[in-house]
């Protein structure tokens, strides 16, 4: 059921529970309450991972937090994560600073399935902090744009403040094979772009039937954007969801983010669409 | 950083969590004492500050003139803590709540007396912003410490809601069901570590009920295997829990 | 590998002796129950126990357990390896072992626990006392038992033991053990297959019927409303559960608030927060919101979510979530009797 991947690859060696330290290199306020770190390893080792795939990340005293990485592996001298304020660990981290150490564990779980979404279509639909964890890859694919074929991007946050990632916009923007849509739920006044739910972008462009599509986004709007897909004919073998959970191990143990038979740390955060459709709990 | 200043205050209560406090009388309340500053305790001292760091508020709500207090309190203090049962669910004061007739039965001829007058008992919630809860009549005083330390890490306490049941499991206590008594640790919040089932004690869910107990299963089970009387069994959750009931009186009404 | 016989006598000889020179933990007597416990002398082990109140996967993952210790910036692992002998497991509790061994091991490998129990010696023993819940005499009767070292059955005029590694023969130096006759052992063969049909309570069809039917059913909401109506949440059927191994993590500083550690708890499934996820801004989702719902959850896991992987029901018998519930609604012998019929 799970996607291909090979936990002996991807698991880390040794004690599971164990962390590495972290240097954060760069830290960004994005929004009013979250902030875009770039770490790297203190030994200043390469970083490995897939794009999808997710870490624990955690300072002690406080506690982990689960979180996708908001980076493509093809930076491999640094990751990006982006930490929302929510509870205690968050609210913690999102006090640290440049030069300040932190802790992961990971790269844990399936990420996306490369081998078959090269090669193809591909549709990213993100919505609000769904834009971080498939930011690994999107940055994948703009690196690595050859190996894709047309790439149409879709992201919606709820107001103009909540955008996040300006820079990457702009690029997408001015970037003649990236074919970028976005939307805000509600308007501040100033901006001049779509209003609405993301599924209108769907009217803005054409997505063929034998696309590949990402979705990651809050609970409500997977249903609603699988429904545009349907309409337009894609299979849901093609589909790909990026889901969140709260995972309290990582790696299978604690059954947190248990979805029927899935755990979604290690069988995910990833699923095919059509592999969990039927799964009560899944979305 | 500088040490977060301290107070201590009460309302109506018996202060046996202040006489808790002074209790620890090992190296943990000595420990704590590097890392804050007292600067208000009437069972320990005299003086007193302009700003509090974290103010703990004993007793419940059961006069509306310990409102302006309770006021000046929260004004004083960044972080305001309800501690004991009294403060953090009118505790066993609230079970006068459903009752009319209490004065004259505790104080006979003297019931009309103007200082006896209060209303039914609330948390201390019901007039103020409360950050923080510490239950148990008495709070647990290593439960406090936890929350403290939590605090001086500006980290938001984890206070459970699964019942006592988990915590006599964890523990190997055998169930009072189990020798024929009853208990109400299948709908008591924990975090108090269920001292009084390991000692024989029923639990009276002295830290108020979970988030969303059922009441409709424990008074079947209160009655059908704890073996009590159909009264008892309906009134035995109004002893600490009297506001956190579904049939909980509200101010004013 | 090997069969012996040791007398009576001989065998509290043999019991204290092997306790003074290793950490043997066993069943002990707690007032009128029994828990697992260190074992000091013969007088401690209480091999005529009926069932223990916690299983004995607490020895591998206590019910907390430290994973990381810290000290300001630095952090180490806490993985025990500290060698113990459980002397004295159920056959379905060394099942119930046999699933969270795997569990723990699979994808990936938990040291925590892993470490501790490979660094155990664990002791089989005869059911003497048969709970007044079990029916582990009708639960995954294929799935046999496999994780231990040796097995000791009482018999007629003392006790037979069957060596089934190094670690369990290593443990007949302890005692005045004598080669068994074929006798002996086939008393000792017919004392553990009496055993099996003295459970008061036994489920009615197979393995795979329950696994099917109960699937089947996750949609039937008005089922599992029914059967959770008087649930508690109390989580007492996961907690005393042989094949649970859900946790939580949290992290606590020390009194000099500077060190501190990283504890597990044992988490249970059927509390309302378990699936309960923080969204920001005060909102939240719950994944499993409704006692029904985390009901279901607990007897999809029991009887069909992990059927393939363990070659069986999660379930071994032992009916301690029976017995541990207040309300009288967890008895799987009793639920899937429900599921059964609907």
């Amino acid at each position: 059921m799970a996607l291909t991947i090979d936990y002996s690859k991807v698991a880390p060696e040794g004690n599971i529970f164990l962390p590495r330290e972290c240097k954060i290199t760069h830290v960004k306020q994005v929004t009013k309450t979250e902030r875009h770190f770039t770490l790297r390893h203190a030994d200043n080792s390469k970083v490995k991972f897939n794009p999808g795939q997710i870490l624990e990340v955690s300072l002690f005293g406080f506690g982990e937090i689960p979180l996708g990485y908001a980076s493509s592996p093809t930076r491999e001298n640094t990751f990006d994560i982006v930490i929302r304020t929510v509870g205690r660990v968050s609210t913690a981290l999102n006090k640290l600073s440049e030069g300040d150490s932190l802790y992961v564990r990971g790269p844990l779980g399936s990420g996306f399935p490369l081998n078959e979404l090269q090669n193809q279509n591909i549709l990213v639909v993100a919505g609000g902090i769904g834009l971080c964890p498939t930011r690994s890859m999107i940055q994948y694919i703009t690196d690595r744009r050859n190996e894709f074929k047309n790439f149409t991007l879709f992201y919606g946050a709820r107001d103009p403040s909540q955008q996040m990632f300006h820079e990457d916009i702009a690029k997408w923007k001015a970037a003649k094979d990236v074919d970028y849509h976005e939307i805000v739920d509600k308007t501040d006044g100033k901006w001049t772009g779509n209003v609405g739910v993301i599924t209108e972008l769907f009217k803005k462009t054409t997505i063929t039937p034998d696309t590949r599509v990402i979705i990651c986004g809050p609970p409500i709007m997977f249903r609603f954007v699988i429904a545009e897909c349907d309409k337009i004919g894609i299979s849901r073998n093609n589909v790909y969801v990026d889901l969140e959970r709260r995972m309290k191990c990582g790696v299978g143990k604690c059954g947190h983010c248990q979805i029927n038979d899935n755990y979604v740390c290690v069988d995910g955060p990833v699923f095919r669409y059509s592999d969990i459709q039927n799964l009560e709990e899944a979305l | 950083m500088s040490k977060p200043k301290v107070a201590f205050f009460d309302f109506t209560c018996c202060e046996g969590c202040q006489i808790e406090l002074t209790n620890y009388g090992d190296s943990a309340f000595l420990e704590l004492l590097n890392h804050i500053e007292i600067v208000e305790f009437r069972e320990a001292m005299t003086e007193k500050a302009d700003h509090i760091d974290i103010a703990f508020v004993e007793g419940s709500f059961s006069r509306e003139e310990d409102r302006a207090r309770l006021e000046k309190i929260r004004q004083r203090a960044s972080i305001v803590i309800a501690y004991g049962s009294c403060a953090t669910s009118g505790g066993i004061n609230a079970m006068k709540n459903d009752t009319n007739d209490y004065k004259q039965n505790v104080y006979g001829k003297d019931a009309n007396m103007p200082h006896l007058d209060s209303q039914i008992a609330l948390p201390v919630s019901a007039a103020i912003k409360v950050d923080y809860n510490v239950h148990g009549c008495p709070m647990d005083k290593y439960e406090l410490l936890d929350i403290v330390s939590h605090l001086l890490h500006g980290k938001t306490p984890v206070i459970p809601n699964y019942p006592v049941c988990v915590e006599c499991k964890r523990r190997e206590t055998i169930c009072r069901y189990d020798v024929g008594d009853h208990c109400m640790g299948q709908v008591a919040r924990s975090g108090c570590g269920a001292p009084c089932p390991a000692d024989g004690i029923p639990c009276e869910a002295c830290r108020g009920f979970v988030d969303s107990p059922n009441e409709v299963a424990l008074k079947k089970v209160l009655k059908e295997k704890g073996k009590l009387p159909e009264r008892w069994a309906e009134r035995k959750s109004k002893m600490f829990t009297a506001n956190h009931r579904s049939d909980a009186k509200k101010l004013g009404v | 590998m090997n069969d012996y016989f040791i007398s009576a006598n001989d065998f509290d000889a043999f019991v204290s002796k092997m306790a003074s020179e290793r950490n043997v933990i066993g069943p002990v007597a707690k007032k009128t129950k029994f828990v697992y416990g260190k074992i000091q002398t013969n007088k401690d082990l209480r091999l005529d126990f009926d069932v223990t109140i916690l299983p004995p996967k607490k020895v591998f993952t206590p019910t907390c357990q430290t994973l990381v210790t810290f000290d300001g910036s630095k952090f180490e692992g806490a993985v025990d390896k500290q060698p113990v002998v459980l002397f004295g497991v159920h056959f379905y509790d060394i099942k119930g072992l046999d699933m969270t061994d795997l569990l723990f091991s699979e994808n990936n490998r938990d040291e925590n626990y892993m470490a501790k129990r490979k660094a155990a010696t664990v002791i089989g023993s005869s059911v003497q006392n048969v709970s007044k819940r079990a029916f582990w005499g009708s639960v995954g009767a294929n799935v046999a038992p496999k994780g231990h070292d040796g097995f000791i059955t009482k018999i007629g005029a003392g006790y037979h033991y069957q060596s089934l590694t190094q670690k369990g023969e290593a443990l007949v130096g302890y005692g005045n053990f004598k080669p068994a006759t074929e006798g002996q052992a086939e008393e000792a063969r017919t004392v553990n297959v009496s055993m099996m049909s003295k459970c008061p309570e036994a489920l009615k069809h197979s393995s795979e019927a329950i696994a099917k039917k109960v699937r089947d059913s996750f949609k039937n909401q008005e089922l599992w409303a029914n059967l959770s109506e008087d649930c508690f949440s109390c989580g007492s059927c996961n907690t005393t559960c042989p094949t649970c191994y859900c946790f939580d993590v949290q992290d606590k500083w020390n009194l000099n608030q500077v060190s501190g550690m990283r504890n597990r708890y044992w988490d249970s499934c059927l509390t309302e927060d378990f699936a309960k996820v923080s969204l920001g801004a005060g909102a939240e989702e719950n994944f499993r919101e409704t006692r029904g719902e985390r009901f279901r959850h607990r007897f999809m896991r029991k009887a069909a979510y992990l059927n393939e992987k363990l070659g069986g029901p999660a379930c071994v018998g032992c009916g301690r979530c029976s017995a541990a519930c207040t309300a009288d609604i967890a008895d799987p012998v009793n639920v899937i009797k429900k599921i059964m019929e609907v």
